[in-house]
């Protein structure tokens, strides 16, 4: 026996009897990407509180493994035959944590909360006219024109549609509500949360999975585990080692670097458990030079090559990340690569040839890289080294996401404090349609930081909305990615798989768009 | 002497508001936005403004200033933006792996340092000296992440002995909680034996050079009675007051530790709320920083008295 094991006996010798029924409950040690510190996941759209989402809170309509949009909360839904009108019906047995049952008047409250902040609801809500509570478990929407993309709002992973009471549904949308009451597999335990430390939920025994298997985030959502224990541990150095002591049972984020000495440890599993990958981008501000000049925007897109972007990050790990030369996520039903052909070129001389030719006066570039963020600031360097490359009067300012994303708001010249290249990643999710596509938008001042302006962009993104078949919606996604890349508002970067790790005595992890913790267990 | 000890506490009034209005103007004037980062990427610019406004961002800086600083007068720190919870709350949630981490490294390192010091002292040119001499240059030299790695890998991943991370509260056990600081508590403490080993060797050197030192070993003490009750005690006022000092550099220090070894210390509490340019927690936990160290300087200088009975306040 080392010394360790004998301490710990004498602690659990000392311990009173409810703490070792504690110790003795299913309970998942998580390490999460990031500190849980709100608990709204409406009024913020951080990911570590989606998943906190997933956990208390279900969804009305969910997306599988394949991205159909199934039911989740809903028994079924009926649409009129004109179109006008679309009914949903809520399961039975449906609870909050607080004993109250889910009625449809919260799931309306909910919507129109969550609606306020979504940006593919606003795209849809001008041809929304009514939603009402029918009946205890019936709500409809009334609308002006049919809307054939309404359930894939309300089913989508990347800004989801939570029910919650009414009573808090009915807070202001840009007001953060304090209490995480829901109707989801796991209740939040709120006596133990520590921002920054720990957050923890436990089983929530009163609620009814559907019964088919999971698929994605549809099927049952069945709580196997009695808690659920996140400790933020932001240094990933410790938090590889606690993986391998088995302090933690889980790691939802590791840091590719330290993905081979997880590996060589038997007891820990390292695998791919989201569906989609994350996306690089690099994106220009057009308001100011010299990317307010496309000719130069596009000029350097001809010398990047996704390929050194994805090493830089994700390093040499087979699989471990994948070029995509298009707008639209990869392997998804609008992907292409239409137009794509400048992102192909990858020669520095060609790019200075054509920055030369564009009229590139040696203006500065101020390129903003988050020092305290690995990954923006790898995809950052390699830019800033492929603008030196080309000769171009470069200033590199390394700062904090915090202080980069203040600064990415202003519209300045870069004398003023404003910049000139900022880069961020997206999930596969938030690229794979033209409604929530950030950094397609180029509806000048209303667009995404960099601010581009394209009437022709706008015109196909609308005439995607309204497209009511496929292959109609694909001719408009191609046009879309071959203008897209005309204007060059951003440089794709392709993308890395970002893998999680656990240790081998937990089972039934399963591939979904989030990572999420029912049906899995712990031996 | 209550005097004056009423006297420094009334003191630390116009310190304290000199560091909050530092404070307050510091964060005002430095870049970065908690509307922008809660907002997220999906947010308009509207979105962001009204984000803003709800927290209440866009009223002038003297309103804030002046609302902050009633608040605090009435005790209540504020809220977190992020965390919708008082700033009060989180720091009671932080406090007790800090206090424990600074008292525990401040134990270790002055019963390991002092004693190092006057055996250098002692022993002065030997090649325990020089061993003493070359310890504190590596403790000043290593950065305290470094040792904390180096200690984690041999105590926790090869040896098996002790956690890699985390912290259990004093009320669940002595053993429990000194097996999760005991590794943070080294890794902090070597700069700091560094600092007091040499402060303690050089004063020791000079004292054990006085005639009162002679005159007691003519009375015929024995080495431990001088070194310890003669000598030390006379070296113990500059000694006290490095000690003192280095309450900042644990401060400083317990920063880098706390995320070494997953501490959940206000050290951790305030790089987080930085980041996210959490305002009212990057306040409060200054002040409250500030608030120690003025009152740390004021147990040193009534220590002074224990040691050297001639100064009087």
């Amino acid at each position: 026996m080392d010394r360790r094991s004998l301490l710990k006996g004498a602690v659990i010798a000392a311990l009173p009897a409810p703490a070792l029924a504690q110790g003795a409950s299913r309970a998942l040690r998580v390490i999460p990407q990031a500190n849980l510190t709100s608990l709204d996941p409406v009024w913020t759209t951080a990911v570590v509180t989606r998943n906190h989402g997933f956990m208390v809170y279900d969804q009305l309509l969910a997306q599988d493994a394949r991205g159909e949009i199934r039911p989740q909360m809903v028994e079924g839904w009926a649409t009129e035959p004109d179109g006008l009108t679309v009914t949903f019906t809520l399961r039975t047995g449906l609870r909050f944590h607080d004993g109250e049952r889910v009625t449809s008047r919260d799931c309306v409250a909910s919507i129109w909360r969550w609606a306020r902040r979504d940006p593919f609801m606003q795209v849809l809500q001008p041809s929304i006219a009514e939603v009402e509570a029918l009946d205890d478990r019936r709500f409809r929407f009334r609308l002006r024109k049919p809307v054939p993309l309404l359930t894939m709002a309300l089913g989508q992973t990347q800004f989801p549609c939570f029910v919650m009471p009414e009573r808090l549904a009915a807070t202001d949308a840009f007001q953060q509500i304090r209490d995480a009451i829901g109707s989801g597999p796991f209740r939040f335990v709120a006596d133990e949360w520590n921002p920054g430390q720990r957050a923890v939920w436990a089983k929530f025994d009163g609620y009814e999975a559907r019964a088919e298997p999971v698929d994605g985030l549809a099927g049952g959502r069945t709580p196997k585990l009695d808690r659920v224990e996140w400790t933020v541990i932001s240094d990933p150095a410790t938090a590889a080692s606690a993986m391998t002591t088995g302090e933690q049972d889980y790691w939802e984020y590791p840091l590719h670097d330290l993905l081979p000495l997880l590996r060589r440890n038997r007891q820990v599993v390292v695998e791919q458990r989201l569906l989609d990958g994350t996306y690089g981008v690099c994106r220009f501000n057009c308001l100011q030079p010299p990317f307010d000049n496309p000719a130069i925007r596009r000029a350097v897109a001809m010398a990047v090559d996704q390929r050194d972007y994805l090493r830089a990050v994700a390093g040499n790990e087979p699989g471990g990340w994948e070029a995509c030369e298009g707008v639209f996520t990869c392997g998804t039903p609008l992907a292409n690569d239409v137009g794509s052909e400048i992102l192909k070129t990858h020669s520095i001389e060609r790019a200075k040839a054509a920055l030369a030719e564009a009229g590139y006066k040696g203006e500065k570039v101020v390129l903003v890289a988050p020092g305290d963020y690995p990954q923006i600031n790898a995809l950052s360097l390699v830019t800033a080294d492929i603008l030196r490359r080309l000769g171009m009067n470069l200033e590199l300012v390394s700062t904090d996401w915090g202080t980069l994303v203040q600064r990415r708001t202003s519209k300045e010249p870069v004398e003023r404090g404003g910049w000139s290249i900022i880069h961020t990643t997206a999930s596969g999710q938030s690229l794979s349609l033209p409604v929530y596509h950030l950094f397609l938008r180029a509806n000048g001042p209303q667009a995404w930081f960099g601010w581009p302006e394209d009437a022709e962009i706008e015109r196909l993104r609308n005439a995607w909305v309204e497209a009511t078949d496929p292959a109609e919606g694909r001719r408009v996604a191609e046009a879309l990615n071959r203008r897209a890349l005309e204007v060059m508002a951003y440089i794709p970067l392709g993308f890395y798989w970002q893998p999680s790790a656990w240790r081998r005595n937990v089972t039934g992890a399963f591939k979904a768009p989030a990572t999420v913790f029912w049906n899995m267990s712990k031996a | 002497m209550f005097a004056y000890v009423v006297r420094r506490v009334l003191a630390t009034i116009p310190v304290m508001a000199i560091v909050a209005l530092f404070v307050f103007s510091l964060l005002y004037i430095a870049p970065g936005d908690p509307a922008a980062v809660i907002a997220g990427d999906q947010a308009t610019p509207q979105d962001v403004e009204r984000i803003r406004a709800s927290l209440g961002l866009d009223r002038p800086f003297l309103v804030r200033f002046g609302e902050w600083v009633w608040n605090i007068l009435r005790g209540d720190m504020g809220v977190s933006i992020f965390t919708n919870l008082p700033v009060t709350t989180m720091i009671q949630q932080r406090i007790e792996p800090t206090l424990s981490l600074m008292i525990l490294t401040l134990c270790l390192a002055v019963s390991i340092a002092v004693p190092m010091g006057v055996v250098a002292a002692w022993k002065q040119g030997s090649w325990i000296d020089r061993a003493v001499m070359g310890f504190a240059v590596l403790g000043f030299s290593v950065p305290v992440f470094v040792v904390g790695y180096v200690l984690a890998y041999i105590f926790a991943l090869e040896l098996d002995w002790l956690p890699v991370q985390g912290y259990t509260k004093f009320e669940e056990g002595f053993f429990p909680w000194l097996e999760n600081l005991i590794l943070p508590a080294i890794a902090l403490g070597g700069v700091y034996i560094a600092l007091i080993a040499r402060i303690t060797r050089a004063t020791m050197l000079e004292v054990l050079q006085q005639d009162y030192i002679r005159t007691a070993r003519a009375k015929g003490a024995g080495q431990t009675s001088i070194l310890f009750l003669h000598a030390l005690k006379n070296a113990a006022v500059p000694i006290v007051t490095v000690i003192g000092i280095g309450i900042a550099l644990l401060i400083g220090g317990a920063v880098v530790t706390e995320s070494v070894f997953a501490i959940p210390g206000l050290g951790r509490l305030t790089v987080d709320a930085i980041l996210r340019r959490d305002y009212p927690v990057i306040q409060g936990v200054v002040l409250l920083f500030s608030f120690v160290y003025v009152l740390v300087n004021l147990l040193i200088d009534l220590l002074y008295t224990l040691f050297d009975p001639r100064i009087r306040y």
